[in-house]
């Protein structure tokens, strides 16, 4: 049985679609080179941010181009934009966690001026609570803000829709940062690291 | 190749047998390697003509690029920019990070080029974990003795030696540098056994161990004293008179111009070569994993090894087929996941080396005992309900990638077994390094999946990404301290006279050009 076309329309360009297929292999299917905007073609390098309009539909949405599958009438655009971050810290200038607070607002001073636009939130592809998130850091529940951004992928477009400069992001990663830098040291990995240092174990070949 | 069994009839067979609890027979591990492992097809190897590994099987398709004439001239080099720097570090992956990190926390002035941003690599897509021998029931000495069987005796011993004895610092390292990792209700690590190994030694996050490793290094970098250069892949290095490599050339994808930088030491860690599709097995990797580094080194003549022979990995998706060849992680086996075939019986034990399990799948397929889907989808299966039914919620919570790949071709993980196939997933060999990380030619290191020796003829899962730090740290320092006090000398191309003179020697043709860069889907566009 032969499937029926899909249409779509890619940066501008029509296309044909034999079967369904991610945005990027669409691209490359239609006979265009694209590099950029492509990195590990599963979800997790954030490389391949994609606005979507469904067919019939006016809502835009902020996508990952390789885990958006085509449909009929779907138009689609890259967007392949640097995303600086303006924030920059060692965690090795943390002398210890009751610092933590006081840092990160020296760190992200804009971040205590969120406006709840919810911008930030809107644009995640990996539908995380951003907004959220750089809330409980500014309240200094830096295990809880961090936990948020489990899945986050580093693709920036939170840091494009902040209209305060916020760079929400970076403000995740801070917090996971800082939540394993400050943790109780594991006992199992400690002893080990401790018995090989007092020379316990020799390799034999 | 005998045709296998229908998806309806397979999922048939499947729904009737998966209660029984049938222990495969064992299978003769050599033969079985040597009739269905795609390294042994004698038809895809050729004897390379010219270089350090003149003599040496190879596969045709990297023989060719290996053997392939240089992008750069001359020519191109009149006008180009010159910049200069301490360290250059190519490749933005983990190894190219913890390298460069090292070399600036050491003081180093460092750049580091890599051919797309910062982090699109193979490192942010691992999903299994990283090996260290952590655990009370546990000795580097286990892990040692694994990494060496399963590598087939091949392996250099005192790069393992060195690989399980740092592993534990690797992993304070990275918690040092903001990495989490999952943890018990006391704040104990806890590992999961790895497919061929005797201990549980596997350290992870969720199945995101890769993706925590790489934003965690990848703010490190960037926070730091380096210079990232995005979208600027390396296309050929430099000498300087004494046949030192003194630096590397730059073409930048967006102005698709040349830049020169001058360094004191190069640490290469451009990662592997899926994207070449070897026997044409779809791949795991990133678009970028193209084997760049290993060609540019090979042309300076550093010493190469083991380069016949490739990691597939067992469970690949097969279907649908948009998915063809992304990787479902070994963790899932680990977890007690079954393989079955279209009959939906067990053939194999799920849990010895990669090596083993997907020339017992190849055999299946073979022998008409696969599912074959039609359209060249064929493959078997993976039991993920079993393992659900057994564990509600299991899947939820220890695997939520596999699910969201699920999600993605309309399958759920949790109901319906998945289709999978051998995917071409890991380089085992590579640049020849001694413990410090250096290659055969002065001045040049090569760390992480770009350099061999440590994994010998398979890998265990777990210890690239432990190679990647444990390596990508040592060069990072030692290049750092080979800078002092030594300053820029003249830099050159000279050896690709040599390349040409020796390939017109040869009688090879120098019509292609390399390295490649991407694949020419990706370049020229096309289907994948
Ligand atoms: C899907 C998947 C899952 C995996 N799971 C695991 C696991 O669970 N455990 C484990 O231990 N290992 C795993 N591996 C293997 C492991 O992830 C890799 O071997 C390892 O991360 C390689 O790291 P690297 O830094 O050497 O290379 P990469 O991370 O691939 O980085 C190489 C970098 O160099 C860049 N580059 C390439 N060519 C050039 C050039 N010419 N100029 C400049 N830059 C260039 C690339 O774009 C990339 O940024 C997995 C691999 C894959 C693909
Ligand atoms: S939190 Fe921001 S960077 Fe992370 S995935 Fe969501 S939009 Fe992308
Ligand atoms: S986009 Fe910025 S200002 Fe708006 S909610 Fe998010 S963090 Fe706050
Ligand atoms: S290509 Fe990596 S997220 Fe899409």
């Amino acid at each position: 049985m032969k499937e029926k076309e899909i249409n779509v329309n890619i940066n501008g360009k029509d296309i044909a679609l034999p079967t369904p297929m991610s945005a990027i292999q669409a691209v490359w299917h239609a006979g265009y080179p694209m590099v950029h905007g492509v990195g590990c073609l599963e979800g997790v390098c954030g490389a391949c941010k994609v606005l979507v309009r469904r067919a019939g539909g006016t809502e835009i949405t902020t996508e990952l181009g390789c885990q958006t599958m085509t449909e009929d009438g779907m138009q689609i655009i890259f967007l392949v934009f640097p995303t600086p971050n303006h924030h920059s810290y060692e965690l090795s200038d943390l002398k210890n966690s009751w610092e933590t607070q006081g840092h990160f607002h020296h760190v992200f001073p804009e971040a205590a001026h969120c406006r709840h636009c919810s911008g930030c939130t809107k644009s995640c592809p990996k539908d995380i609570d951003v907004e959220k998130g750089v809330d409980l850091a500014v309240e200094g529940k830096f295990r809880e803000a961090g936990e948020l951004f489990l899945e986050c992928v580093m693709c920036g477009l939170c840091l494009t829709s902040c209209p305060e400069r916020i760079t929400p992001n970076h403000v995740g990663i801070f917090c996971r940062r800082v939540s394993a830098y400050f943790h109780i040291r594991p006992s199992n990995l400690i002893n080990r690291l401790e018995e090989i240092r007092k020379g316990r174990f020799k390799i034999e070949y | 190749m005998a045709k296998g069994i229908s998806r309806q009839a397979a999922l048939k067979n499947y729904h009737a047998n998966r209660d029984k609890t049938v222990t495969p027979e064992e299978l003769d591990v050599p033969e079985l390697l040597k009739k269905f492992h795609p390294d042994y097809d004698e038809t895809s190897m050729v004897s390379l003509q010219v270089g350090p590994n003149k003599g040496d099987k190879c596969h045709k398709q990297l023989a060719d690029l290996l053997q392939s004439d240089a992008m750069i001239d001359e020519a191109d080099l009149a006008g180009a920019p010159v910049y200069e720097t301490d360290v250059l570090v190519i490749g933005g992956g983990g190894a190219g990070c913890a390298a460069a990190l090292v070399a600036a926390e050491k003081g180093a002035r460092g750049i580091l080029a890599t051919k797309l941003r910062l982090g699109d690599s193979n490192t942010v897509m691992a999903e299994g974990g990283i090996q260290a021998s952590i655990e009370k029931n546990d000795t580097p000495q286990m892990h040692f003795d694994d990494t060496i069987k399963a590598g087939h005796h091949c392996a250099d011993k005192k790069l393992v030696e060195k690989l399980v004895m740092e592993a534990p610092d690797v992993i304070r390292w990275l918690i040092q540098h903001g990495m989490q990792f999952d943890e018990n209700q006391f704040g104990d690590l806890v590992t999961r056994r790895a497919g061929g190994t005797s201990a549980d030694r596997v350290v992870y996050y969720r199945d995101y161990t890769g993706l925590e490793m790489m934003r965690t290094l990848r703010e490190g970098v960037l926070n730091r004293n380096v210079d990232v250069w995005e979208y600027n892949p390396v296309v050929e290095l430099l000498t300087n008179e004494s046949g030192h490599c003194a630096g590397a050339i730059v073409m930048s994808l967006n102005k698709k111009s040349y830049t020169i930088i001058k360094a004191q030491a190069v640490i290469m860690a451009t990662g592997g070569i899926g994207r070449l599709h070897l026997n044409g097995f779809p791949t795991s990797n990133h678009i970028g994993a193209t084997a760049d580094g290993l060609i540019l080194a090979y042309r300076l003549g550093a010493k190469l090894r083991d380069i016949d022979s490739f990691q597939y990995h067992p469970t690949g998706m097969a279907y649908p087929r948009h998915m063809a060849g992304s990787l479902i992680t070994e963790g899932i086996r680990s977890a007690g996941a079954r393989l079955l075939n279209g009959l939906g019986e067990r053939f194999i034990d799920e849990l010895k080396p990669r090596d083993c399990v997907t020339s017992a799948i190849l055999k299946e397929c073979a022998e008409g005992r696969g599912i074959d889907d039609g359209d060249g989808v064929k493959g078997v299966w993976l039991d993920t309900p079993t393992l659900e039914r057994e564990n509600p919620g299991f899947l939820e919570k220890r695997f939520p990638k596999v699910l969201l790949t699920g999600k993605m071709c309309k399958i759920n993980p949790k109901e319906e077994p998945l289709l999978i196939y051998p995917t071409l997933h890991y380089q085992n060999g590579g640049a020849v390094i001694d413990e410090k990380g250096i290659s055969t030619v002065p001045g040049l290191y090569c760390v992480g999946e770009v350099s061999g020796g440590m994994h010998g003829r398979n890998r265990i899962m777990g210890n690239a990404l432990l190679e990647i730090i444990c390596f990508g740290r040592i060069a990072g320092s030692e290049a750092a301290e080979l800078i002092h006090g030594r300053g820029h000398k003249k830099v050159t191309i000279e050896h690709l006279s040599r390349l040409r003179r020796e390939l017109t020697h040869a009688g090879l043709p120098m019509v292609s050009k390399s390295p490649a860069l991407f694949p020419d889907y990706a370049k020229q566009g096309g289907g994948s």
